[in-house]
């Protein structure tokens, strides 16, 4: 047996197999079909501080090995979520990461303030600025440096709790953005978010979403969430979780050997809520089959050149 | 609901374009509790294509499952090319169902394209339980049906081309059927113009009803939140959740008709 075990800033994880944010609603809706409590962690869909009823449909269309999601940042805003979600955290096993999303720096605080001022097993945060499907859903932050790093800085100020900042690969070099979040202070990063896509029906001659554009997920996007990895690891210091297409054990090796400490399965879930737990055995074989001892030891040992 | 390998039994084409699909799925099978609810089925097993898809379920016997599918595009055409004896991963049982039972209405169940399994579903339901029930079930031609149109039964067949039973869409085929029904209650399924034709019909004839309707849908189990429909008299105060979108996957396919917005 590897030893799949993980550290992200003081934080220990059982395996560095998470769920992404907003492919597996707050935590608890799918414990039917998973075994949730062997996740490395579950990250919760992005909470806002009021509740968003979303896009109007159409919001996802398939497409190449992958798909277009346009939801609008559905969700029952920070309120509701203390209300009732945080109490069902206490009987869950599994590490909760909250996402949270924002339209401006002093909102963003607000959420994390309200959070922080009640009682709960929540152990980090993971600060979405790069939703590309709304305009409140902090994207002017994550294309911005000074504006990353002052957010960063000042969310550090409100939490001594795990700090983590999602990057959009949308942006002309996501390394700046990763190093200004390491400057404000977060303790790792997640990359990638989702990509600017379009679909388009020829017989209608209609877009396939609503709004035109929507955020492309899948194992399409897995060349570029490694190699955004790969840039960002050799510019930081901070741990990184890769995000972009993982539907296997091999996947998650991948990613590991690009740079990222642990990943999270997105799209994927939609089909099989319980791929993640597929994959951990996955990973545990194959890290076995390849006498690889450990995760640490293998993070962006990726070798380059002929 | 639960993740299932089925074992199909059978796969057969029973009409134009139209295919039946009878498969072994006790899990899910176990779980069923009536016509609306649908079944998300990993068409193949390459992630060309990541997401199941929806099918109503259209009977329920004992330890099987039965979907009637039309061919519309690729997943539907792999679909066909499904064997007895070979595996499909299904999830299900989902959604809710029609809502019956009470005797003061008679069922007027409408279906057309891809929406006839779950109206030939609640047909069986009504014909098994001795309830009086009128079928309508719209194609564009004769050839795309597979059941005769016995008015005197109760059973009415529409095509737009006029080749078998009434001509044009169900809804003068409805208005025949409702001149010798008491109160009656529609329920139906089937495209997008048919279900605005039906809600529209309701409506101005004060008719209950109740629709399935379709949605592009990606988990089926609500995490998504992919597949909404908007609700009529919805909530859009500035901030809501849920109020506005109802999700159709977990709060549906069922609506009553005046409840949603179709199209």
């Amino acid at each position: 047996m590897a030893d799949l075990r993980i550290k992200i800033g003081s934080v220990d994880f059982n395996n560095p197999i998470f769920v992404a944010s907003g492919t597996y609603g707050y935590g608890t809706e799918v414990s039917e079909l998973a075994d949730i409590k062997d996740l490395g962690a579950i990250v919760t869909k992005s909470i806002t501080r009021y509740p968003r009823e979303g896009n109007p449909p159409p919001r996802i269309v398939e497409t190449p090995s992958g798909m277009l999601n346009s939801i609008g940042l559905a969700n029952i805003g920070v309120e509701a979520y203390i209300k009732e979600m945080i109490p069902l955290y206490e009987e869950l096993a599994t590490p909760i990461i909250m996402n949270i999303a924002g339209s401006t720096m002093a909102e963003y605080c607000e959420i994390l303030e309200l959070v922080e001022s009640v009682s709960s097993n929540i152990i980090g945060y993971e600060i979405n600025i790069s939703c590309p499907n709304v305009k409140a859903g902090g994207m002017e932050f994550g294309v911005d440096c000074d504006l990353t790093e002052q957010l960063t800085a000042q969310l550090r100020n409100c939490t001594e709790r795990l700090l983590i900042m999602k990057l959009s690969p949308n942006v002309t070099d996501i390394t700046s953005i990763g190093v200004a979040a390491e400057q404000g202070g977060a303790d790792a990063l997640s990359a990638i978010n989702t990509l600017v896509g379009m679909s388009i029906d020829t017989e209608s001659q209609k877009s396939n979403i609503h709004y035109g554009y929507g955020g492309l997920s899948g194992p399409a996007i897995k060349p570029i969430g490694l190699a955004c990895v790969h840039k960002v690891y050799q510019a930081v210091n901070i741990p990184l979780i890769g995000i972009g297409g993982i539907i296997s054990g091999r996947d998650v090796l991948e990613y590991v050997l690009a740079g990222a400490v642990a990943v999270q399965v997105g799209t994927a879930n939609y089909r099989d809520p319980g791929i993640g737990n597929s994959i951990i055995i996955e990973l545990d074989t194959l890290l076995d089959k390849n006498n690889m001892i450990s995760i640490p030891d293998l993070v962006g040992i990726v070798q380059l050149g002929s | 609901m639960k993740i299932e390998i089925a074992t199909v039994l059978e796969n057969k084409l029973i009409a134009s374009n139209i295919w039946k699909m009878k498969m072994t799925a006790p899990g899910i099978a176990e779980q069923y509790k009536g016509a609306g609810q649908f079944i998300q089925i990993l068409v193949q097993s390459s992630w060309d294509n990541p997401l199941r898809r929806p099918m109503s379920i259209a009977a329920v016997d004992d330890d099987q499952i039965v979907i009637i599918y039309k061919v519309f595009g690729r997943m539907t055409q792999i679909l066909t090319e499904q064997e007895a004896g070979q595996e499909l991963d299904i999830l299900g049982p989902l959604g809710n169902t029609f809502k019956w039972g009470d005797n003061e209405y008679t069922p007027v169940l409408v279906g057309g394209g891809v929406g006839l399994a779950p109206i030939l579903n609640m047909y069986g339901e009504c014909t098994s339980a001795g309830q009086d029930a009128v079928l309508v079930i719209g194609a564009r031609t004769g050839a795309e049906h597979f059941i005769d149109h016995e008015p005197q039964n109760n059973v009415f067949l529409a095509t737009d081309d006029g080749t078998v039973g009434i001509a044009g869409t169900v809804i003068p085929a409805i208005a025949i059927s409702l001149k010798n029904t008491g109160k009656p209650e529609i329920l139906a399924c089937g495209p997008e113009p048919m279900l605005k034709a039906v809600q529209e019909f309701a409506a101005a004839h004060e008719i209950p009803a109740q629709l399935s309707v379709e949605s592009y849908m990606g988990c089926g189990i609500g995490i998504c939140q992919g597949c909404v429909v908007e609700r009529v008299n919805g909530n859009v105060s500035e901030h809501s959740y849920h109020e506005k979108y109802s999700l159709v996957c977990i709060d549906g396919p069922v609506y009553q008709s005046a409840e949603v917005i179709i199209g």
